[in-house]
């Protein structure tokens, strides 16, 4: 294919990149247009990527050689139906988070728009680098625009911020590293970093010790960077104390992108004879899988904390991709890409819940959720839908890619991971129940007259929830339904497509 | 007709009418008034949409509306077919009555978050309808999941601590229960590739290529799925729930959710197993067993509650496992009966919860003990009561008397004298726990002077000879005095006329699609 007929594909980079630096400069004279400009930095994004998108489901695959260099000595940009499902799924968050960024920023960042934007649309090209290149220097490029601006960002939260990003940075650098020295590993032993170019090379070596640590040392890298147990510990605490508009797109983003770099690197860069067959990685993956479900799930469970509850069942989320990934069959693997869509969805979905409650109570316990639900009905809303899809209650899209990946494990007599499953509905209902009844429940707690007391207080006091803050949450909702009752469209026409061929 | 109004689009307007007025009753938050009449108005339309379907199904057979693809080989979609007829006729005419009974109710109480009451209430309908319609079982399982967790505020509305602990019972308990039936539909649909109803069973042809075994787990699967239907040991929740309010408890724990329960049971042994692959995988005397034991366990229950309305919830739990014994002898007439007791047994004891709630509300009694001479004060109530009570025993003239005699004949019919036996112990024992109430209310005398509770904290000199008409002392009374009385009296004209609403017609066409014949 003509390289230059695909030029809106370098768009979707180029966009956000750019306005990462024309942003400051307009902040210094004009505050008011850094929103405004990362806005449109994003639509561009955005429509870039439904348009490759759309090309790429009526023509197949599609290529972007950068610079005109041709691979496997040139970057180019691969995308198939993976990544252009996925590159759909991270411009639309990311334009709904910078929608509801608008009075986080104002309130608790005063005078940092021009950093904050610029870290912000720094992240989403990273992230998009991620997600569009075949290369695998490239992406670690990529993986480090992304990381470090959204240390940086995590930096600017509340008290404790400081040091969770720290220890984000020093764990994160970790795993870049072990990522960037298995890609070593495979350059030293075919010369090649282009992952098309690799995954023809690699067949011939894969009774190769050096191949085999490579793969080893890549996937551990990516691990810590996914935060997939037992290396998720310096999740929960980063993206507690962020500011709310940058949990809200990094908690569902960044561990969706590593998800990916995982599926490419186990089904693309290698295949699945030596990735399934010959060492069984999928299978120890899967098992990590389960134990992260548990795990996130027991721990989501003891937290008093609405944001942290959040990071924990992220853990889990990410154990049912990557338990869905590691059993390895296209049923599952279906699930598991299809449930990157409906993860990110309904993590952006309650952490926006998050954020109305921490602009109006200027927290995020669960006891600060005392009320809350009558005070906004709409907010309540918007929290039962979320959670209804975590838990994954039809016709949420998160049934259907449960409903997928319980089917894959049974069709692998994978039992550990369906009871696995199971169990966190359960306990996700739990989790809801209990925020659900705070919010809702008002009159058993206390004497009725104090809690009526409190509720007309209350409700002199504070300002109405801002409509930057309404509408990325109710376009999220109706996306959350949508993605349910259409599960069969997008999975028909482009995530069956994503699922690596040879399962 | 054709358009919107056709005879193809009655299953989705009957899904679309509780949403729709779901959201009106939110909008109308400020104004009772109208809010209140969004909920009458939705309920008798609802009520002749539904019934408007059963000439046309008696005529033509089932309407069949297909939504949308929701997984491969399985639509979203409803197929209205007699049986399905029979639990939506059912609720949807006692939504009417309750709708009209809890104006009363929560007025009288001036009970808080009326309009979350009316919401979920609302919504609650709407998954006992889509129940009742849906044409296979992940259709059911989307509506399943609506009624347990609509009915989750219903159950916490008093927000105390013991009702919430209550609510979050109910959550386990049946969403536990769903994760089991979504792995029932799992396999089902792993086996056969389908999940769609059928009047012969479409797991037949799964006994080769998978085990007995495999079956009857996932059978049990189902049945645990169905918790809802309260057999023991998964029945606790139901007695926990009746610290909701009595209109509630009526409608749902009488009527939309346990029914939904066992309505489901019915689903899944004559529709996705069949009469047939039942008998030869031997489940209906397992599902006869637990049933058995769930009837004479919770009968004994009954005898010591002091709590009517926990009686009324222990009652109900026997009843249900004697349309889940009826069933499970797998012979036409048992399940003809079970199929007339779902909407009988509705009606009778809704009648019971209703006078309960009555009781509760205006003289502000709870207790079995406390209602001596009640039978004076209340007559009206107190005769419903009675009619209501002697149903469930099954004594003509009534319309449990119906349903049993069908179920009796099933018995005979299918040579399980032992059930037959368990049948009768449990007629004797539904005498033996509502003899205190009856002995109490129409024997016992009511003390000199006592405070009613209730909204007015008032003195009231209450002698032997001439006593207060409680129930018409307010014009609001009325709205709860007037259901009872309907459902009692049609607790009636279902045994003189059981083919009230077309229920007989509708039961005899279902019984014939799976037998073939009565």
């Amino acid at each position: 294919m003509n390289p230059g007929q695909n030029d809106i594909i370098i768009l979707m980079v180029v966009a956000p990149l750019f306005a990462s630096i024309i942003v400051p400069i307009v902040g210094w004279r004009a505050k008011k247009l850094c929103y405004s400009l990362t806005i449109l930095a994003v639509l561009i994004s955005l429509f870039s990527s439904l348009i490759t998108a759309k090309t790429v489901m009526n023509h197949g695959p599609v290529q972007y050689y950068l610079g005109g260099w041709k691979p496997p000595w040139g970057i180019e940009f691969y995308i198939d139906h993976l990544n252009a499902f996925i590159a759909v799924v991270v411009t639309f968050i990311s334009f709904l988070g910078v929608i509801f960024s608008k009075t986080n920023v104002e309130n608790d960042l005063p005078n940092k728009e021009g950093a904050f934007y610029s870290l912000f649309l720094l992240l989403i090209t990273g992230l998009l680098g991620i997600v569009l290149t075949g290369d695998m220097f490239n992406l670690f490029v990529f993986l480090e625009v992304a990381s470090l601006s959204s240390y940086a960002l995590i930096a600017m939260g509340e008290k404790g911020a400081m040091y969770a990003s720290f220890r984000y940075l020093l764990i994160g650098t970790v795993g870049a590293s072990w990522y960037m020295l298995g890609v070593g590993y495979l350059y030293i032993v075919t010369g090649s970093l282009n992952m098309a170019n690799l995954s023809e090379l690699l067949p011939a070596l894969y009774q190769s010790k050096t191949i085999l640590v490579g793969f080893a040392f890549i996937l551990f890298g990516v691990g810590i960077k996914m935060a997939l147990f037992p290396l998720h510990a310096w999740l929960p605490d980063a993206y507690t104390y962020a500011p709310s508009a940058v949990s809200a797109m990094v908690a569902p983003l960044m561990t969706k992108v590593m998800i990916y770099v995982v599926i490419r690197v186990i089904f693309t860069v290698f295949q699945p004879e030596f990735t399934v067959d010959m060492i069984q990685a999928t299978s120890i993956l899967s098992w990590f899988g389960v134990l992260a479900i548990l795990f996130g799930g027991i721990m989501a469970l003891s937290q008093t904390d609405f944001k942290r509850m959040l990071c924990y069942i992220i853990v889990g989320e990410i154990g049912y991709i990557v338990g869905g990934v590691g059993i390895a069959n296209a049923t599952a693997l279906k699930g598991a890409i299809f449930h990157i869509l409906n993860d990110a969805l309904m993590m952006v979905c309650l952490f926006f819940v998050a954020g109305m409650v921490m602009y109006r109570k200027k927290g995020h316990r669960i006891s600060d959720f005392k009320g809350i639900f009558r005070e906004m009905p709409f907010a309540a809303i918007i929290f039962t839908v979320g959670a209804l899809a975590v838990i994954g209650v039809p016709p949420t899209g998160g049934f259907f890619s449960k409903w997928y990946l319980l089917l894959g494990g049974i069709e692998a007599k994978h039992w550990g991971f369906v009871v696995a499953l199971l169990i966190s509905t359960l306990i996700n209902v739990a989790l809801f129940a209990r925020v659900f009844d705070k919010g809702l429940y008002v009159h058993g707690h206390g004497s009725d007259h104090s809690s009526e007391s409190t509720d007309h207080s209350s409700g002199t006091l504070v300002q109405k929830t801002p409509l930057s803050m309404w509408i990325p949450a109710v376009i999220v909702i109706l996306a959350i339904l949508l993605a349910g009752i259409f599960n069969q469209a997008i999975l028909k026409n482009i995530v069956q497509f994503a699922v690596p061929s040879g399962l | 007709m054709t358009g919107m109004f056709g005879i193809e689009y009655r299953p989705l307007s009957a899904v679309l009418l509780p949403i729709i007025v779901a959201f009106l009753i939110l909008l109308s938050n400020k104004r009772p008034n109208l809010r209140e009449s969004w909920t009458l108005l939705g309920s008798v339309l609802l009520f002749l949409t539904v019934s408007s379907m059963s000439p046309i199904v008696l005529a033509e057979g089932p309407i069949q509306w297909t939504w949308f693809n929701l997984l491969p080989n399985i639509d979203f979609a409803f197929n209205v077919d007699a049986f399905g007829l029979v639990f939506a006729t059912t609720s949807s005419s006692l939504w009417i009555l309750v709708s009209l009974y809890s104006i009363g109710y929560m007025r009288s109480l001036k009970e808080h978050a009326q309009t979350r009451y009316y919401f979920c209430f609302a919504l609650a309908l709407l998954g006992a309808i889509g129940i009742a319609l849906s044409s296979n079982l992940v259709t059911m399982f989307v509506f399943y999941e609506i009624l347990t967790l609509s009915t989750y505020p219903l159950v916490a509305h008093e927000e105390s601590p013991e009702a919430i602990s209550a609510g979050h019972k109910y959550l386990a308990y049946l969403l536990g229960g769903g994760v089991f039936f979504l792995i029932g539909i799992l396999m089902t649909y792993l086996l056969v590739g389908t999940t769609d109803f059928n009047a012969h069973g479409i797991l037949s042809p799964a006994l080769g290529p998978a085990s007995k075994l495999t079956l009857q787990v996932v059978f049990f699967c189902f049945l645990l799925g169905f918790a809802k239907a309260a057999w023991m040991p998964v029945h606790s929740w139901l007695p926990s729930a009746m610290i909701a309010p009595t209109p509630v408890s009526a409608l749902l724990h009488a009527v939309a959710v346990v029914k939904a329960g066992v309505f489901g049971v019915i689903r899944i042994v004559c529709y996705i197993y069949g009469i047939d692959l039942m008998q030869e995988l031997g489940l209906g005397l397992a599902l006869a067993s637990i049933a058995a034991f769930t009837i004479v366990v919770a009968n004994l229950y009954a005898i010591g509650q002091d709590n009517l309305k926990r009686m009324l919830a222990y009652s109900t739990i026997n009843q249900l496992s004697f349309i889940l014994i009826a069933v499970a002898l797998l012979s036409p007439m048992a399940v003809a009966g079970a199929m007339l007791h779902i909407t009988f047994h509705g009606f009778m004891k809704i009648t019971l919860f209703l006078c309960a709630g009555a009781i509760t509300a205006i003289s502000g009694k709870k207790a079995i003990s406390e209602f001596k001479g009640l039978g004076r004060a209340m007559p009206i109530t107190m005769t419903a009561f009675l009619i209501g009570a002697f149903g469930m025993f099954g004594a003509p003239p009534l319309a449990g008397f119906i349903s049993k005699w069908h179920v009796v004949l099933g018995a005979v019919q299918s040579g399980q004298l032992v059930f037959l036996t368990i049948i009768l112990i449990g007629s004797i024992l539904d005498v033996v726990y509502f003899c205190p109430v009856i002995i109490n209310t129409f024997f016992g005398k009511m003390p000199e002077t006592e405070t009613l509770k209730g909204d007015l904290e008032e003195k009231v000199e209450v002698y032997s000879e001439k006593v207060e008409r409680l129930e018409t002392k307010r014009p609001i009374y009325y709205f709860m005095i007037i259901p009872l009385a309907i459902t009692a009296v049609f607790s009636i004209i279902f045994c003189i006329l059981p083919n009230t609403f077309s229920i007989y017609d509708l039961v005899q066409m279902a019984v014939k699609d799976i037998f073939g014949g009565m």
